[in-house]
């Protein structure tokens, strides 16, 4: 006996589920791909905007008072209290094997190589990065952006170029500036808790740590400054609507930076080690 | 009307009024799906104040945004100063906009900067001209528009109505040849609003600009319109002067009059005699 042909609605709701999840893939990808395309063309206008005229001195010594100087507490103390954690646990794992002497060199090859570019750049991304989307998403929604383009003014050169310079510029600074405090921070521990010696802990140090460490790391932090800027800088331009968009807007650059900066550490890891 | 402040410089050479300086040749704009303009013309002559009337979301400030490139049509010619400024760059759209000032419906200050900062702001990126000079003008500008002294203020320490004087201020630093005003009493009391309205009478007069007020205030149209554009579902309806709406214009102009409490054809309501 054979079986009654289904009829071709019946086809047709059976794939609707297909059907939405296929539009709704598609509708994504594109968002996506428009989002990354934009994100482009601004990064693209913004580097040719940092060497080409006009220039704005002043507002960049400003931006890297605000993103850089402002930055260094948080930073700092996130690779104090990380150095500090490091040497702890690197004690507790390595105490059985008689290891405490290697904590110098986990301790500072941890942070210079990654924990301390990482760390400092997420911070950054969080604290700059937000500000810098809710900042010009507010002159966006009030219009200001618009005003300076009236005025034949290029928010982009005025705006994005020097939060862009300052924020490269600014992230190689925190990041050495964070990465002494880590060890110093490891170091600390090494003495009090550990009842090492300044000069064990520094000379396992010097031993180890080698200039290419240091430069991969820092080399690092310039690319996760150009990501931190430019999407802070391209979410904030992008709002529309009222101040519920900056506040989503602020939260998307939050999240979309820290992932682009551990995806690109990842990439940059593997570059640097190929080098 | 009386003049706000009086300036001490000389009146500027004449510019020749009656010609052609804004055209819109069958101008298309669809946003979400929907034709917000419909195939506008308008011809807007030098020298004139022109308002664009209609309800609340039928494209006035989006026609007023194609003057100066904010907004691209989507199909259709928009001539400023002779030229077409369709689907030029952000950087050829430069030298118009350098002659074409506009007053956004909050005013647009910059936050971050005080009072003389934000009016000198233009001057600064656009010319080489010393501090003292800068300064200079600053003051002018706000003499001009009846807030002399208020340099060292703050945006946020500001009313509504001198925000807008402000930034009326910011906007003829660079002397443009046309003024667009987004809303420019919205929001205020019916005193500023006056005010509002009679500098912009004023300084179309003192500094032969032309002006297009984009309002759905009838009031202030009354008083600064040599013309009112009347914009309803994507095309002009109406464009005429104030008194020809006023005697009774298409039905859904009357319409529009009736229902912000001015009924036309009553003479009842008429437009102000200007310069008085």
């Amino acid at each position: 006996m054979t079986q009654p042909q289904p009829s071709a609605t019946a086809i047709f709701y059976r794939n609707l589920r297909w059907l939405k999840f296929v539009d709704r893939f598609g509708r994504k990808g594109s968002q996506t791909l428009e989002y990354l395309g934009g994100l482009s063309e601004l990064l693209g206008q913004a580097v040719v905007g940092c060497f080409t005229r006009p220039m704005y001195p002043t507002e960049i010594l400003n931006q890297m008072d605000e993103i850089g100087v402002k930055s260094v507490s948080i930073t700092g103390i996130t690779a104090l209290f990380t150095g500090m954690v490091l040497a702890l646990q690197t004690a507790y794992s390595l105490e059985a094997f008689g290891g405490k002497m290697f904590i110098g060199r986990v301790v500072s090859l941890s942070l210079v190589r990654e924990l301390g570019p990482v760390l400092t750049a997420l911070m950054v991304g969080g604290r700059v990065g937000s500000g810098i989307t809710a900042e010009l998403g507010s002159m966006t929604v009030t219009e200001q952006v618009d005003a300076l383009r009236a005025m034949a003014i290029s928010p982009v050169r005025r705006l994005v170029v020097p939060r862009l310079i300052a924020t490269v510029l600014m992230m190689p600074v925190l990041t050495a500036i964070a990465d002494l405090l880590g060890i110093l921070g490891g170091m600390g521990i090494a003495i009090l808790e550990l009842q090492m010696t300044a000069q064990d802990y520094l000379t396992s140090i010097w031993q180890q740590l080698q200039i290419s460490d240091i430069g991969s790391g820092l080399a690092k932090t310039f690319f996760f400054g150009l990501e931190i800027a430019a999407i802070g800088c391209y979410n904030g331009l992008q709002v529309q609507g009222g101040a519920a968009s900056v506040g989503r807007a602020t939260t998307r650059t939050v999240v979309f930076a820290s992932i682009c900066i551990l995806v690109s550490d990842f990439f940059l890891t593997k570059l640097f080690l190929a080098l | 009307m009386s003049h706000v402040a009086s300036a001490s410089e000389p009146s500027p050479a004449p510019r020749p009024r009656g010609e052609t300086i804004v055209a819109f040749e069958n101008v298309w704009k669809r946003y979400a799906g929907k034709d917000v303009l419909a195939g506008v013309s308008l011809k807007i002559e030098r020298g004139e104040v022109l308002c664009i009337l209609g309800p609340s979301g039928t494209g006035k400030s989006v026609t007023l945004r194609h003057i100066n490139g904010l907004t691209q049509p989507d199909d259709g010619d928009v001539r400023v100063f002779g030229e077409s400024i369709v689907g030029l760059s952000e950087e050829a759209l430069s030298p118009t906009r350098r002659r074409v000032a506009m007053l956004f419906q909050g005013g647009a200050l910059f936050d971050s900067m005080n009072v003389e900062q934000n009016i000198a702001f233009p001057v600064v990126e656009h010319s080489e001209r010393p501090p003292e000079e800068v300064a200079a003008i600053v003051a002018e500008k706000l003499t001009m528009v009846g807030l002399p002294g208020i340099q060292r203020k703050m945006p946020s320490e500001l009313s509504g109505g001198m925000r807008k004087r402000v930034a009326l201020a910011r906007s003829i630093a660079l002397e443009p040849e046309i003024i667009l005003y987004d809303e420019p009493t919205t929001g205020l009391d019916p005193i500023s609003s006056e005010k509002i309205a009679q500098l912009i009478v004023d300084l179309n007069v003192r500094l032969q600009t032309t002006s297009v007020v984009v309002t759905h205030d009838i009031v202030t149209a009354r008083t600064v319109a040599d013309r009112v554009a009347f914009l309803h579902q994507g095309r002009f309806q109406f464009v005429g002067a104030f008194d020809e709406a006023a005697r009774g214009g298409p039905p859904i102009l009357q319409d529009y009059f009736r229902a912000m409490g001015f009924p036309c054809g009553t003479g009842a309501f008429q437009a102000a005699p200007k310069g008085e």
